[in-house]
């Protein structure tokens, strides 16, 4: 038995040692296998190198945008208003003070009249002055007159300036001749000037088709100095306007810097005469130079529709008092009768431009002649009114179309007219006025000043050059701003959707819009505002390009969540398994591996006693 | 489609994706306040997005709502330019209506809200989700003509009306897909950041309507829905003519009724018509969100939204190039607000209940429902719910682990452990067994000899 005992107790452990103290709870006799630890292992080595490849096939392909240069535009526009440099130069004829005195004293009259706050598309403070005395027999300039062409002496005389308002306008084409084509100072801005001349006359006050102006008459050096001031302030650089920067609503320049203006003929009922127009002829002397002077600040296309059977929908009654039918100013909201008024017919328009409609109502034959009343009592001058961005309505009575309907013969076959070329020119007139007033300028050729009234003069182009300077300037401004607004909220809407698509167009776009926009103010600096205007305004549409990319839509794309959602079903719970079974492996490894050399060492021990 | 590509992903970029949406997130919280619009610019003009989402016949009520609203809107003055009108569905020209070509919303038959001049600029299954909200950020395809775009700018007054099938916080569009309450609070924000409108009033008509604005965060959105959460809106009547289908919902039904009352030149303001709608006969509680609208509903015209009232300025003077005269110069006339009607609704006054001061019933729900409505509560005070999100997230990954683990321990098979302790033990046991066997056989042996 005792033998027997011994050899099973041999065979249970068999290659070791029967004796030792072989505990078999923390020690083991045979090396721990590695086959399942390699085998988890590689299955998690697997998923771990398969991952860069998954990462790199399910990459979304995000054109990268320049958000720290969108920042960069916003955050400049809004600390440093746009402020275009402006120079202007006055000349004294016939006085005898120090131009100096003179220029210190004007500048101190045009910080006062200068508004504290910076508004953009004005000169804030960013302007030059100087000036020139000339007494007949020499000149005096100023120090700081730099200018690149500089005043000759006795250019002009009193008998340049003729005698009445008619000469107007051939002093200011001798002013231009004299005056024009000066740059300032080694840069491309224009030089604004106002010519003060000492007779014995009445004073007057004009501002020219170009950017001069002239006060003439018996005026003190004093007034002349602020009158000077006031012109150069208020209607150079504002436009005769009160406030200097321009609403949204005076803007009526689509999206993409383009204006449609669709012109329309409404006979309101045909059956007392239908009224026709020669429209070509009318687009081609009165509006093409319009159109061509207002280029820098938006590209403008024409169309013109005749419509019959289009009553209005406000009412109208007659008045004694003037002898015509009369609606008032109360009713003017009412007037445009959209259900039958099928003004939008453009289909030129692209989707972002700006149609103004312009509306010639030729009223029925029973309320002619029809005359609008103002609050006042009075009637309007021009029968007409404007709805901003969206046009103007101008009611247009025929000659004697009242007595028509006194005629009471049933007429069979309208009588066809067509608008006399004088009445058509009356109706562009008022047009003009409307269109000004939808850009937010007076046509009444008045400057009612602090000191005194001052006439402008009128172009036949529909704004003047100083205008259309001031036109650029603000627009350009409204057009950066309305960039870096664009691009802004594009920035913003783009990273609150990180697994949206970028499309290379919309980072086209965007890097061409703030190409665009750095050009408008680097023009802007150097005082260049037409070509600064033109380069704002193709920043503000690449802008909208790329705000309103139809690749943008925030439904087309999953959040990361609703990805989560959807796929962690179907791969967590496995790659939980195959982390936690490699872990395990890893621990028992470990474990089994410290009992081998546990019992190692302990054998170790065992052989060096053995010789005893 | 445009679904997200999200294959087998293993989970170390899970973890990685986590961290950094969860890093943009909140930098977007961040950044994302509204650029607040200039409130000098004025209200030139009205447009209106009318849409209704459902399809098939025994649904002909809603395309009668639709129809209905724009034919008061464009009573009131709001050009077909100016209207967006999307119809899932045309019952005009269903097999199934007696009165071919033509659609009504009374029994009486009087009034064809089909007639000539309607301009659908969406049609069946045109009406989308996608071009819905298309049409309102205004993210359309270059050939999109502009009747079908909404070219709204930042003086625009914005009627939103919808009306179809819902429930809470969406609205099922063509019995296939949904508008959640989301997508329209980030297609206003959109527009709102666009400036793509002044004021926006969204009136819907559905079941559980209320629920839709829950997200709205815009200034200047006026809301207003016929039915609370949990409250159903009912039809009106049943035409048992047109093959026995309703032909008008109760809160669109009671929306005309106020409009057919006004004309253009009526100053009735959008709280009178608020105050018009009677829980007992609506048979659901109307419910209007307020928060976000700056003005006092008392002041405001319903024809600031519903109708189409031109600011208009007098021009003072042509501009004369050739013969310079002055002439007198008029004031700038805008036309002013008259004061308001209030008793346009003899009916409803006394019996409107303000949403806001509903009485709720009598808490005698079980704790569970009570715990979990507090908790609903807090959940809707959260305002940073995308991080809350994110942690949530971040939070199911050890719990997953946690439970994969469990499950392995107690449920699964025996560990390689236990496999090294049963065979030791076996081991164990066959020493023993073989001890006995041999004093089995030692004792047979004695015995034997």
């Amino acid at each position: 038995m005792a033998e027997l005992s011994e050899v099973t107790k041999s065979e249970a452990s068999e290659p070791h040692e029967p004796d030792s103290g072989f505990d078999p709870k923390s020690m083991r006799k045979t090396k721990p296998g590695l086959k399942r630890l390699v085998l988890t292992v590689s299955v998690l080595i697997s998923f771990i190198l398969g991952f860069p490849l998954l990462w790199k096939s399910v990459e979304i392909y995000r054109a990268p945008l320049p958000f720290r240069e969108i920042d960069h535009l916003s955050a400049q526009l809004d600390s440093t208003p746009l402020l275009f440099p402006c120079h202007f130069q006055a000349i004294f004829i016939g006085f005898n003070s120090g131009a100096d005195d003179l220029e210190s004293s004007l500048l101190d009259r045009m910080a006062k009249l200068t508004s504290q706050t910076p508004q953009c598309g004005t000169c804030g403070t960013n302007y030059t002055v100087s000036v020139v005395v000339d007494s007949g027999s020499h000149c005096l300039e100023s120090r700081s007159s730099k200018s690149s062409c500089p005043w000759r002496c006795g250019a002009l005389s009193a008998a340049d300036f003729g005698g009445g308002d008619d000469d107007d306008e051939a002093v200011d084409e001798a002013l231009e001749s004299v005056l024009g084509g000066c740059s300032g100072l080694g840069s491309g801005g224009k030089v604004y000037s106002v010519v003060v001349l000492k007779r014995d006359e009445d004073v007057r006050a004009v501002v020219g088709k170009y950017r001069h102006a002239w006060i003439s008459g018996r005026v003190s050096e004093t007034a002349a100095v602020s009158r000077a001031a006031e012109i150069f302030v208020k209607v150079f650089v504002n436009g005769g306007k009160e406030e200097a920067s321009i609403h949204g609503e005076f803007m009526p320049v689509g999206a993409d810097g383009k204006i449609v203006i669709s012109f329309n003929l409404l006979n309101s009922d045909p059956r007392d005469g239908i009224y026709d127009w020669d429209f070509h002829s009318v687009e081609d002397i009165l509006l093409a130079p319009v159109i061509e002077a207002l280029k820098p600040v938006a590209s403008i296309s024409v169309e013109s529709q005749v419509l019959y059977h289009t009553p209005k929908s406000s009412f109208s009654y007659w008045d004694d008092k003037w002898g015509s039918f009369v609606f008032s100013t109360e009713d003017l909201p009412f007037f445009v009768n959209s259900n039958e008024w099928h003004l939008d017919t453009s289909i030129a328009a692209g989707g972002r431009s700006k149609i103004l409609h312009f509306v010639v109502y030729v009223p029925s034959a029973k309320e002619c002649p029809l005359l609008l009343q103002l609050q006042d009592g009075e009637v309007s001058e021009t029968n007409g009114f404007i709805s901003p961005m969206w046009g103007g309505v101008i009611v247009w009575n025929p000659e004697g179309c009242g007595k028509v309907s006194e005629s009471k013969h049933p007429v069979r076959h309208p009588v066809r007219h067509t608008i006399s070329q004088q009445d058509l020119q009356k109706v562009i007139e008022v047009f003009m006025g409307q269109f000004r007033q939808l850009f937010g300028l007076k046509s009444d050729n008045l400057y009612v000043g602090s000191s005194g009234i001052t006439n402008l003069l009128a172009s036949e182009r529909g704004f003047t050059i100083w205008e259309l300077d001031v036109l650029s300037r603000q627009h350009a401004c409204f057009n950066l701003h309305s960039c870096a607004t664009t691009l802004g909220s594009l920035s913003r809407l783009v990273q609150s959707l990180p697994r949206m698509i970028i499309m290379d167009e919309i980072g086209k776009q965007v890097e061409y819009s703030l190409e665009a926009a750095k050009l408008a103010q680097n023009n802007a600096s150097l005082g260049v505002y037409d070509s600064s205007a033109v380069a704002s305004r193709q920043a503000r549409s690449l802008a909208e390009d790329a705000f309103f990319h139809p690749s943008i839509m925030s439904v087309s794309y999953y959040s990361f969540e609703h990805c989560f959602a959807v796929y962690s079903p179907f791969f967590l719970p496995v790659a939980m398994h195959v982390l936690l079974a490699a872990l395990r492996e890893w621990r028992r490894y470990k474990q089994e591996n410290k009992k081998y050399l546990a019992w190692k060492t302990k054998s170790k021990q065992n052989i060096l006693k053995s010789p005893h | 489609m445009k679904a997200c590509s999200f294959d087998s992903m293993a989970v170390p970029a899970l973890f990685l994706f986590l961290g950094l949406t969860h890093f943009t997130n909140c930098v977007v919280a961040s950044g994302s306040h509204s650029s607040s619009s200039s409130e000098t610019t004025m209200h030139t003009n009205n447009w209106a997005v009318l849409v209704c989402t459902s399809r098939f016949w025994f649904n002909y009520r809603h395309m009668a709502n639709t129809l209905s609203l724009y034919r008061t809107v464009k009573r009131l003055g709001i050009p077909d330019e100016r209207i967006i009108l999307m119809l899932a569905d045309d019952m005009a020209c269903n097999a199934r209506n007696k009165y071919p070509a033509q659609v009504f919303n009374n029994e009486n038959h009087k009034l064809n809200l089909y007639g000539d001049n309607v301009e659908v600029d969406y049609r069946g299954y045109e009406v989308t989700v996608e071009n819905f909200l298309r049409v309102l950020t205004g993210r359309h395809e270059t050939a999109v003509p502009r009747s079908k775009r909404l070219l709204s700018d930042e003086g625009s007054h914005i009627l939103l009306y919808m009306t179809g099938h819902g429930g809470d916080e969406f609205l099922k569009f063509q019995d296939s897909e949904e508008l959640q309450s989301h997508d329209l609070a980030d297609a206003v924000k959109q527009m709102k950041e666009k400036r793509r409108f002044k004021e926006l009033l969204i009136m819907v008509d559905t079941c559980q309507a209320a629920t839709l604005f829950s997200q709205l965060q815009s200034p200047g959105v006026l809301a207003i829905g016929s039915s609370m959460k949990g409250e159903n809106s009912y039809s009106h009547h049943l035409d048992s003519d047109v093959v026995g289908v309703s032909v008008v919902d109760r809160f669109t039904y009671y929306t005309l009724a106020f409009f057919e009352r006004l004309n253009m030149y009526d100053n009735a303001s959008l709280s009178s018509l608020f105050k018009s709608y009677n829980p007992s006969l609506l048979m659901s509680t109307a419910y209007y969100r307020t928060d976000l609208y700056q003005r006092h509903l008392e002041e405001v015209p319903v024809t600031n939204f519903f109708g189409s009232v031109m600011e208009t300025i007098h021009t003072d003077s042509a501009y004369k190039a050739l013969s310079r005269k002055t002439s007198g110069r008029a004031d700038i006339k805008i036309s002013p607000d008259k004061s308001i009607n209030s008793d346009l609704n003899p009916t409803a006054d006394s019996e409107v209940s303000d949403p806001v001061n509903v009485t709720k019933p009598v808490d005698q729900q079980c704790p569970f429902t009570r715990f979990m409505g507090s908790f609903n509560e807090k959940v809707e005070k959260l305002e940073d719910v995308d991080s809350l999100v994110n942690y949530s997230l971040f939070m199911m990954l050890p719990l997953l682990l946690l439970s994969t683990w469990f499950i392995q321990q107690k449920l699964g098979g025996p560990s390689s452990s236990d496999y090294e302790k049963l065979q030791a033990e076996l081991s164990d046991l066959q020493t023993k067994y073989n001890q006995l066997l041999a004093a089995h056989q030692e004792t047979c042996k004695e015995r034997g000899s």
